[in-house]
């Protein structure tokens, strides 16, 4: 019984000291994305990338500028995003966003088409399928 | 309640709050509709600071605002409504008490009901104009009289996660009246658009006028402002499993 007792208590003991480490590691990205930003002088964009089939699709938020500001150029395997960032209301000096993304999987870059829309900016690529087709019988 | 959670969750009383309130949370989630929704609220029908929620769980900061010192959770009182804010998202080991404790306060404030407002994750959104509104009440009558109002669907299926769920799941034990409004909305982008049809609902289910006008306008504004409590709330988010909204309950019965 003291045995399982020990054993349960090394167990919580472990699990805790992996949360703590895990919370550190949260926090380090954190000091990271800020530092950089204050750094550089610019603002990393809240963004996701998921793939939907065929496609990859690219999202990130970013109010506060035009879509005809939006500098995007893609590669086969990155996607780029720069882009003024104006805060009128607070009156800071311009922003500037900036995005680099190693893309999980590599597309097509001929044909991205992208959006921008309610301060959000939608990338869509077609993933580069390599392999033969194979015939099902 | 068991003596541990009194110790791990207080809330404490600066003013005086009346019996008979209507208590509306709006924790950090999904596009931060919650929070945005609330603050204005509490902005617009001039509410002041009447309480707070301390615990030993909660990260040891504090927040500053032209110069004076403020809990992170905070409890704002008006007429006949409270309106609790987080600045933080709720950190996981305090999801349960907080909303237990929330309840039993709630309970001995013989408040009316208690209203949740959140964000339901629609990975569609940028395709909407004009975000559906959802509610689902802690028994059959809150969610009628939900549904009395034009516009307002239904929540049927689905998992609700976090304190929104726990509060609802707490308050139908306790037989304590709870409604829960959901707006679709960007999962892990602050959302004000979504926030607005919220705060458009509330209006008329508590009869009181909103002008949400000023927070369209602000709305640009207001994502920039909220980036880093969506980052922060996205990690929270992963520790209560919010992408299970996503998905549809895997049994029959």
């Amino acid at each position: 019984m003291a045995y399982r007792r020990t054993l349960w208590k090394i167990m919580l003991d472990e699990f805790k000291r992996i949360e703590q480490e895990l919370r550190n590691l949260e926090e380090e990205f954190y000091m990271r994305i800020k530092g950089l930003e204050a750094m550089r002088g610019c603002i990393t964009p809240l963004h996701n990338v998921y793939e939907s089939g065929d496609e990859l699709i690219i999202t990130a938020d970013m109010p506060g500028t035009d879509k005809e500001e939006i500098d995007l150029t893609v590669g086969e395997d990155y996607l780029k995003i720069e882009a003024p960032c104006r805060s009128p209301a607070r009156k800071i000096r311009e922003g500037k966003y900036m995005l680099h993304v190693r893309l999980p999987v590599e597309i097509e870059p001929e044909t991205v088409r992208a959006r921008y829309k309610d301060g959000v900016l939608e990338v869509i690529a077609k993933k580069k399928i390599r392999g033969i087709k194979i015939k099902v019988e | 309640m068991p003596e541990e959670l009194e110790d791990l969750v207080r809330i404490v009383e600066v003013e005086p709050i009346k019996e008979g309130v209507i208590i509306i949370e709006g924790f950090p989630d999904v596009g931060l509709v919650g929070t945005i929704a609330a603050s204005f609220l509490t902005d617009k029908l001039q509410m002041k600071e009447v309480g707070y929620v301390e615990s030993d769980v909660l990260p040891p900061i504090i927040s500053v605002k032209n110069g004076k010192v403020l809990d992170l959770i905070r409890l704002y009182g008006g007429d006949n409504i409270v309106v609790i804010l987080s600045e933080i998202p709720i950190p996981l080991p305090m999801v349960r008490p907080l909303s237990q404790k929330i309840i039993e306060w709630a309970i001995s404030k013989k408040a009316k009901m208690i209203v949740s407002l959140t964000g339901m994750p629609e990975p569609g959104r940028l395709n909407i104009d004009v975000p559906k509104v959802y509610v689902l009440g802690s028994n059959d009558k809150i969610s009628q009289d939900a549904l009395r109002i034009d516009g307002v669907e239904a929540f049927t299926d689905g998992y609700i996660t976090g304190v929104k769920g726990m509060i609802l799941r707490e308050s139908i034990r306790k037989d304590f009246n709870a409604l829960l409004i959901l707006s679709q909305a960007h999962f892990n982008y602050p959302d004000p658009g979504s926030a607005a049809e919220i705060l458009k609902y509330l209006s008329k289910l508590l009869s009181i006028s909103i002008d949400i006008k000023p927070l369209l306008e602000s709305a640009e504004e207001l994502k920039l402002r909220l980036r880093d409590l969506m980052r922060r709330t996205s990690q929270a988010m992963q520790d209560v499993q919010k992408s299970r909204e996503l998905e549809l309950p895997a049994v029959y019965l």
